[in-house]
């Protein structure tokens, strides 16, 4: 659906995003993930060409986007980026009107749109009165009206509550189902990890990763955990492996199979006994912070 | 035009019905209390009320108008995720900017429709006037609407560009300025080709002042009238390419 080709912006000096090579198969739930201003957004108004790369090219749906193909592109995309947005001054109903009047849509539409984000018992309310989970509803609905193979959302669930969260969550899955191609970013890897079937990391402007949520879990290795009941001694007998106090245990950071033999070995030989070897449970979180040294998520 | 419709519907519970109905009949209770306070009977009774009423109200308070009405109409835009919601639609960036500039000409010709109610209504009740207002000031009220629109453009293009609300009413309020120099030192082409200097022009139709011979000519409409199309046709355009070009930062 999305493939871009040493895709780049520059400000002046600052480099924002830089040789990116995108893939969103069609029908996914790609999960664009990234700290705050490692480049997501701008990617993604690159995506819609709201801003012109530095270098590179972008296919959407087998096509170039670009600035003379931008508008017949736009008829198929669905967005949301930044804020949600709309008119604060009318009422839903007349946002969605607005939309409509634009688009040259079908009341159905609007009406379905509404429908999916469960909105229609607000729509005769002012928008400056909404929450911002029924702003976010909204802008969804909005983009969503036009019925978009491909739906791109920029922080959806930004200041939403755990259930907002939850349905947004339901929602993603939902239009996923239908055929809808859905790329979603977030800082926060808790939100779209479970929802997402690819992810894109992205790392100060560079793609760290992408690729299944299994393929991230097995780039990383767990940490060793030795259960001994001589843990400070065990700990100075492997300081040249990293071993470090964690508890009752020594934990080991970075070790592969051979390593933790010849670990075990030198405690066997020291007479140190040795009650138990075995890998940490790691998350997608740690793997995350392992791929962004430690920033975010 | 659905964005030309959606932009009407932008208009619903907006300021801008304030200034349309304020600023005219502003422009007509000075025209009415300067003629009572300085105890000067209107001699010509309509065309005197008319002159007074309208020719200042076409060098500065119109145009600062038509600014204030721009930038009104384009805060809604600058404001959360609107610019990108309207850039990553299929409208063109053509239609984008000519559904402003449509708004905006209907406000134009909203507050001209107030100020000819206010003066025939202050004629009447106030002067006890004869009769109604000429049907010439009607053909001029026309003229006056449509050389509103380069000027609409062009605060249109200055407050799609600017996420000041103020900065572009500042730029209208020199250029008015300036277009009352010209008018005043006789410099009529350049006058004319002046988005804002235009609507002085206009305004003074009929009155015999400034650079005006004091009937409606079909020469003077049709000149302002073209002149009028034609500027809003460049600055319309211009404004299009312009925001076609522009990243949505």
């Amino acid at each position: 659906m999305i493939t871009t080709h040493d895709l780049g912006k520059t400000y002046g000096d600052r480099t924002v995003v830089a040789n990116l090579d995108l893939r969103v198969p069609e029908g996914c739930v790609y999960g664009f993930l990234g700290p705050n201003g490692s480049g997501k957004t701008t990617t993604m108004k690159m995506l819609l060409s709201l801003v012109r790369p530095t270098t590179g090219e972008i296919r959407i749906m087998g096509r170039p986007m670009e600035r003379s193909t931008r508008r017949e592109l736009l008829g198929h995309i669905g967005a949301l980026i930044e804020t949600p947005p709309s008119y604060e001054h009318l009422t839903g109903r007349e946002n969605m009107r607005l939309v409509k009047r634009l688009l040259d849509l079908d009341e159905g539409r609007t009406t379905r749109a509404v429908r999916t984000v469960r909105l229609q018992d607000h729509l005769d309310k002012r928008v400056r009165d909404y929450s911002l989970g029924m702003r976010q509803r909204l802008g969804i609905a909005m983009a969503l009206a036009r019925e978009p193979r491909l739906l791109i959302l920029d922080e959806p669930t930004n200041g939403l509550d755990p259930a907002g969260i939850e349905e947004i969550r339901r929602l993603l899955a939902q239009l996923a189902g239908d055929g809808t191609t859905v790329m979603v970013s977030s800082h926060l890897l808790g939100e779209i990890d479970r929802t997402a079937t690819v992810l894109g990391i992205l790392g100060e402007g560079r793609m760290l990763f992408q690729g299944t949520r299994d393929q991230l879990l097995a780039r990383s290795t767990p940490d060793v955990l030795i259960d001994t009941p001589e843990p400070e001694r065990a700990t100075a007998l492997t300081a040249r492996w990293s071993a470090y106090r964690d508890g009752p245990a020594v934990r080991l950071p970075g070790l592969d199979r051979t390593g933790t033999a010849r670990v075990v070995a030198h405690l066997v030989h020291e007479r140190v006994d040795v009650h138990g070897v075995r890998r940490d449970a790691q998350s997608l979180e740690d793997v995350f912070m392992d791929l962004t040294g430690g920033r975010g998520l | 035009m659905g964005s030309v419709r959606a932009e009407f519907l932008k208009l619903r519970r907006s300021m801008s019905w304030v200034v349309v109905v304020l600023l005219p009949l502003t422009a007509v209770v000075a025209g009415a209390v300067n003629t009572v306070v300085a105890g000067e009977p209107l001699e010509d009774h309509w065309h005197t009320l008319w002159l007074r009423a309208v020719v200042f109200y076409g060098l500065f308070p119109l145009v600062l108008g038509v600014a204030v009405l721009a930038s009104l109409v384009w805060r809604v835009e600058h404001r959360g995720g609107n610019w990108n919601a309207l850039m990553g639609r299929q409208v063109s960036s053509l239609h984008v900017v000519v559904g402003k500039t449509a708004v905006l000409a209907a406000l134009a010709a909203a507050m001209q429709a107030v100020l000819v109610v206010g003066i025939v209504v202050v004629g009447k009740l106030v002067f006890a006037l004869p009769g109604t207002l000429p049907p010439e000031y009607f053909l001029v009220s026309a003229v006056i609407v449509l050389a509103c629109l380069p000027v609409a453009a062009f605060q249109s293009g200055l407050s799609m560009l600017m996420r000041s609300f103020a900065a572009p009413i500042a730029v209208a309020l020199l250029a008015s300025a300036a277009g009352m120099l010209l008018w005043m030192t006789r410099i009529e082409a350049l006058a004319l080709l002046l988005p804002h200097g235009l609507v002085g022009r206009a305004t003074q139709m009929g009155t015999g002042m400034l650079a005006d011979s004091g009937t409606v000519t079909a020469g003077a409409v049709t000149s302002v009238v073209v002149i009028a199309l034609g500027l809003t046709a460049v600055v319309t355009l211009g404004t299009a390419a312009v925001l076609d070009r522009r990243d949505i930062r």
